[in-house]
């Protein structure tokens, strides 16, 4: 498949094709409408770098100009889904329309998390300017390192001693104060008071010893009364004053707490105002700061003694410096968002977006053998990142699983970011978690995916239909116009500065287009799948630099593209070869009856070919079914079986209506083993038909591909470029005769961009593209013989081919009628 | 002295408080290689109350309950255990051999050991709410036992220097500087001498302590004594006393005199006899 240099004419640019020769249905295209060239001699510029990059996308006007409107709508709902197929350009364009966009919307806010201390199983959310959220971080840390000096230091203060010593000798005074007095009143009645295991016991004393039983039995029974009522006397106040203990003992405790609060009070209060002056403009951050001060005043012991391990438990110091640590991570800060460096809003595009890539985690610690989390434990999602800003998300992605798309439904829908585990999202969790503060949301999201999965959310989820108001649909081609000639230039421009290629010459640029036609099987149009000829022009820059060459030119271009084909063309190779040893039988010469090659397209691994496979029909008595060979076997997808009942409907509508169709009819593809879809094979399915009903030969050097509708009009198929090349491939390996070709629609003229090699066969009239727009158009070039038009009385002239089938039919009939009559007779005797 | 030891004893009872007696004493007994042994005293004036039908303790917890001797007896023996197996933890940690016992009744002299028998004792009761404490018994203890008799009121760690009151300068004096001489060096080292003015006046004074103490690794002082309790009370709170170490006789230093010099002072004291 050498490229054979600039031997073809080139149709001339212009607009609407001006200078193009006409199409004749039947008569075989002129080379000049076998591809449209796109001349070099006609771009304005040796090298393309002389070119400046293109001002916007190409052909994307409707796609850019839905995103422009979305991403400037306040309301609810405007978030955009940019559907189109891959390698448009869509993250491309939009990455960059919003980052324009960006630059002038405000910088949003830092987001914070703190401890809420009133229930720390609910952190607290702060709101501050861009970024102060580091700056209240570190202004905690520093406080917290000053406060474990400055608290010890304050608590080891003569003056905070001294007041300690006063409280203590306060409450000592009161108890020895009771109890002395009590002790001294039973000391006067002669009543001691002894230290038991559980408390205080009085005993009643004589000569300084305890009474035993025998003592106090061997006393008169006056005195035995009177100790024993003295001694009740003094137990009674005794068990009064024992049960005012607690109480002075709680009254301590306070009064030793006070003065604890106060001592810290005075401690830290000119830290704290500091901090609360360096936030003044922020209530809630003041309102903060000021349960941290309450909190610490509650809390001195935590700055003043070491923590405890559990009992019994001996840990490295390295382990008790981290408890130590931990019980001041409640005064910490995390900064959840921290838009410090940030210029605008942000655009964030998320590659994994799952509930917790979104959402934030709350993510756990092991701590003595348990997992334990607070704030300072929470992190992020794309949705805090993107908060004022703008998230892309792959579609396709969002919605492979993981929760994410119920998530994202779930944060836009309540306007807020709820940071959760998915325990807890899905109702399962039976431990106690984290219930941060929800953070509000103000996010302009555009997903990117494919259309039918649009299509699918539009008609299967109200929420998406409430949520995506906005579809940015991106087209997979734009019209080939001088216009956009010159922007696919400049595109291609841009992409040699940015990839760093070699310089492109016009005549490397103009192949480049040509084959963006190519790409999409369309000579008026140019793909928009810039994905396709980034990879060309890469490709052909390797081969340029690998060939020692300074400058890209058409012809490296060319071989990049032959040699793309060539990667991945060993099935169709395989194929082609199989035709030439007659493995697969093709012909492509000689006539055969109810015979024809018909052309399909196989796509394998991205690269698209066209295959030549042969088409029989027969047909027998019957009761006017026509079989589809395919469809019975299960081989035949639904499209094919629809060709084929409507080739069915064009035979009963033309010979139908004045006899019985009394045949049956088969149709196959032979040699053919997998599946077959489409009816761009039904117009010849139809020829071969109409030769074995005709009983007429039709000639095997021509190939067919079209669709035919019920009245016999040829309609356009797709991959008309390939199916051509496929036939002219097995032309060539069973050897040209000078008599070969292909009948197309005449629909499809339009689309053809074919290989250098059979535009320069066409033109050496080696072989020949036929256009049709009817059935009978079809047949007389297949038949030579003419087909033929119904007189009033829908009778054909003898000769052609209808009146042949028309004959055929009637014998058919008659042949019908006789055997049913002579069933009838039989019947009737038997 | 030191040759003489052979055993440190501890006296221990459910009013008492004897965290820092067990472990001084354990220490002790390390230091000097010797045994500990625990003698857990059942409050026989307690158990011989609570035969008594109106017997009645007070508590923080429950208020008034009859106080029976099987509620005495069962309480006493939970005391007793934890008692044993705080002495028994404490000698473990320092390696010493450890040995225990209860004892009723009245405290004779013999309750507590031998002659040879160091005798640590804790000083306070055991409080009530924080604060109120009734008296110890340990002062009547120290009438009772007539050898080496440490009230042990602070931690082992504490800081502070050992002083000495000399009265008679005699193989007593010796004895009672050859002890403090030997508890100093397991402290600080320093050892403060004070004789009283008949004693430390003579001439030789300063030479015999020395004398006496040659080979004992202390930092010594000598000084005198000073006559009147208060200011003699505020010299040893100067020296930053950890240790009071007084010798005495069966005729001299009753009890209540002792209590009276010392119970201002919040450092320990060891009485030799």
């Amino acid at each position: 498949m050498a490229a054979t240099g600039h031997s073809i004419t080139y149709r001339e640019l212009g607009a609407g094709g001006a200078g193009l020769p006409a199409t004749e249905p039947g008569r075989p295209l002129p080379p000049a409408l076998l591809y449209r060239a796109c001349d070099p001699a006609e771009l304005p510029f040796e090298l393309v770098g002389e070119l400046e990059d293109p001002p916007g996308p190409i052909g994307q006007d409707r796609a850019v100009e839905a995103v422009e409107f979305a991403v400037a709508m306040r309301r609810k709902g405007y978030n955009v889904y940019a559907l189109g197929a891959g390698g448009t350009g869509k993250h491309t364009v939009i990455r960059d329309l919003l980052n324009r966009r960006a630059e002038s919307v405000p910088t949003p806010p830092d987001w914070c998390y703190v401890n809420n201390f009133a229930d720390p199983q609910k952190p607290r959310r702060l709101q501050l300017p861009p970024g102060r959220g580091n700056g209240l971080r570190e202004a905690m840390k520093r406080l917290v390192e000053e406060l474990r000096a400055a608290l010890p230091a304050a608590f080891e203060r003569d003056d905070y001693r001294a007041r300690r010593d006063v409280i203590d000798q306060q409450f000592k005074e009161q108890n020895e104060q009771a109890f002395g007095e009590l002790q001294r009143r039973g000391e006067q009645k002669g009543i001691s008071m002894l230290r038991t295991p559980m408390g205080l016991a009085l005993a009643p004393r004589r000569d300084g010893k305890v009474l035993t039983p025998e003592m106090f039995e061997a006393l008169p029974e006056a005195e035995r009364e009177r100790i024993q009522r003295d001694l009740e006397e003094v137990q009674g106040e005794l068990e009064t004053v024992m049960q005012k203990v607690p109480q002075w003992e709680r009254e301590h405790r306070e009064a030793v707490r006070e003065l604890n609060r106060n001592t810290t009070g005075a401690a830290i209060g000119l830290m704290m105002d500091e901090l609360r002056a360096g936030s003044c403009e922020l209530p809630d951050v003041v309102q903060h700061l000021d349960a941290v001060e309450q909190d610490i005043k509650d809390n001195a012991d935590d700055f003043l003694t070491p923590a405890q391990p559990p009992q019994g438990m001996p840990i490295p110091s390295p382990v008790e410096e981290s408890m130590t640590e931990a019980r001041f991570r409640r005064y910490q800060v995390n900064v959840i968002v921290d838009n410090g460096d940030q210029h605008g809003a942000p655009v964030i595009y998320e590659d994994n977006p799952t509930h917790q890539t979104l959402v934030g985690r709350v993510e756990y610690m092991a701590r003595f053998g348990t997992l334990a989390t607070d704030f300072n434990l929470l992190t992020p999602g794309a949705l805090h990142r993107a908060n004022g800003g703008y998230l892309m998300l792959d579609a396709q992605r969002l919605l492979a699983g993981n929760f994410g798309w119920a998530s994202l439904k779930r944060s836009l829908n309540a306007d807020e970011i709820r940071i959760e585990t998915l325990d807890q999202l899905l109702s399962l969790a039976s431990t106690v978690s984290l219930q941060p503060e929800p953070i509000p949301l103000d996010v302009k999201i555009v997903l990117l995916g494919p259309p039918m999965l649009y299509y699918l959310l539009s008609s299967a989820d109200d929420d998406f239909k409430e949520l995506f108001k906005i579809a940015a649909d991106f087209d997979d081609r734009v019209e080939r116009t001088p216009e956009t000639t010159l922007l696919y230039a400049r595109f291609i421009a841009g992409v040699v500065r940015r990839e760093k290629l070699l310089p492109f010459d016009r005549s490397a640029v103009a192949r480049t287009i040509e084959e963006a036609a190519r790409f999409v099987g369309d000579a008026d149009r140019l793909s928009a799948g810039l994905r396709e000829i980034v990879d060309l022009l890469q490709e052909a820059d390797q081969l340029a630099a690998g060939a020692g060459k300074a400058t890209v030119t058409a012809a490296e271009v060319q071989k990049a593209i032959d040699a793309k084909f060539r990667r991945g063309d060993r099935i169709y190779r395989r194929l082609q070869e199989e035709i030439g040893r007659k493995t697969i039988r093709i012909e492509t010469d000689g006539e055969q009856i109810g015979q024809v090659n018909g052309l399909s397209v196989m796509t394998l691994g991205g690269l698209s070919f066209g295959n030549p496979s042969r088409i029989t029909a027969r047909i027998r008595l019957g009761r006017g079914e026509v079989v589809d060979i395919e469809r019975e076997v299960e081989l035949g997808g639904p499209l094919h079986s629809k060709g084929v009942l409507i080739l069915s409907g064009f035979l009963g509508g033309r010979f139908g209506s004045t006899r019985p169709l009394s045949l049956n009819a088969s149709l196959v593809f032979e040699q053919s083993y997998g599946g077959v879809d489409g009816d761009s094979a039904s117009a010849a399915e139809l020829f071969a038909l109409l030769s074995a009903l005709a009983d007429v030969p039709i000639n095997q050097s021509f190939a067919v591909t079209g669709s035919v509708d019920q009245h016999g009009r040829i309609q356009a198929i797709g991959g008309v470029n390939e199916k051509i090349e496929g036939f002219f491939d097995a032309c060539r390996i069973t050897g040209f005769t000078g008599r070969q070709g292909v009948i197309i629609p005449a629909s499809n003229v339009k689309h053809l961009m074919l290989r250098q090699d059979v535009v320069t066969a066409a033109a050496e009239e080696r072989f020949r593209i036929f256009p049709i727009e009817t059935v009978d158009q079809g047949l007389a070039l297949l038949t030579s013989l003419p087909a033929g038009e119904p007189d009033q009385d829908g009778n054909y002239p003898a000769g052609t081919i209808n009146h042949r089938i028309a004959a055929r039919l009637d014998a058919f009939a008659a042949k019908a009628a006789e055997l049913a009559r002579n069933a009838a007779i039989t019947q009737a005797h038997s | 002295m030191t040759q003489g030891i052979e055993r440190v004893v501890v006296p221990l009872d459910a009013a008492t408080e004897t965290s820092t007696a067990i472990d001084t004493a354990a220490r002790l007994a390390a230091l000097w290689r010797v045994p500990l042994h625990g003698v857990f005293i059942e409050d026989e004036e307690l158990i011989g109350l609570a035969g008594l039908p109106f017997a009645r303790q007070v508590t923080l917890g429950t208020g008034l309950e009859p106080l029976t001797k099987d509620h005495v007896e069962d309480q006493l023996h939970a005391f007793a255990e934890r008692a044993r197996r705080e002495l028994g933890a404490v000698a473990n940690r320092h390696d010493v051999k450890w040995s225990f016992e209860v004892a009723r009744g009245p405290l004779a002299p013999d309750t507590l050991g031998g002659e040879h028998d160091f005798v640590v004792a804790g000083a306070a009761t055991r409080p009530i709410g924080d604060h109120f404490r009734v008296s110890s018994r340990c002062w009547s203890w120290i009438a009772i036992i007539a050898r080496p008799f440490l009230l042990a009121r602070r931690e082992w760690e504490t800081g502070g220097s050992v002083v000495t009151l000399l009265r008679r300068g005699g193989p007593q004096s010796a004895r009672t500087l050859d002890v403090a001489a030997q508890i100093a060096g397991f402290y600080s080292g320093t050892l403060t001498v004070a004789g009283t003015p008949d004693l430390a006046g003579s001439d030789d004074f300063a030479a015999w302590v020395s004398g006496l103490l040659e080979g004992h690794s202390v930092s010594l002082q000598t000084e005198f004594a000073a006559a009147e309790p208060a200011a003699l009370r505020q010299r040893i709170i100067e020296l930053d006393c950890r240790l009071l170490v007084l010798e005495a006789s069966e005729k001299d230093a009753q009890p209540e005199e002792l209590r009276e010099l010392v119970e201002h002072l919040a450092c320990d004291v060891l009485i030799i006899r």
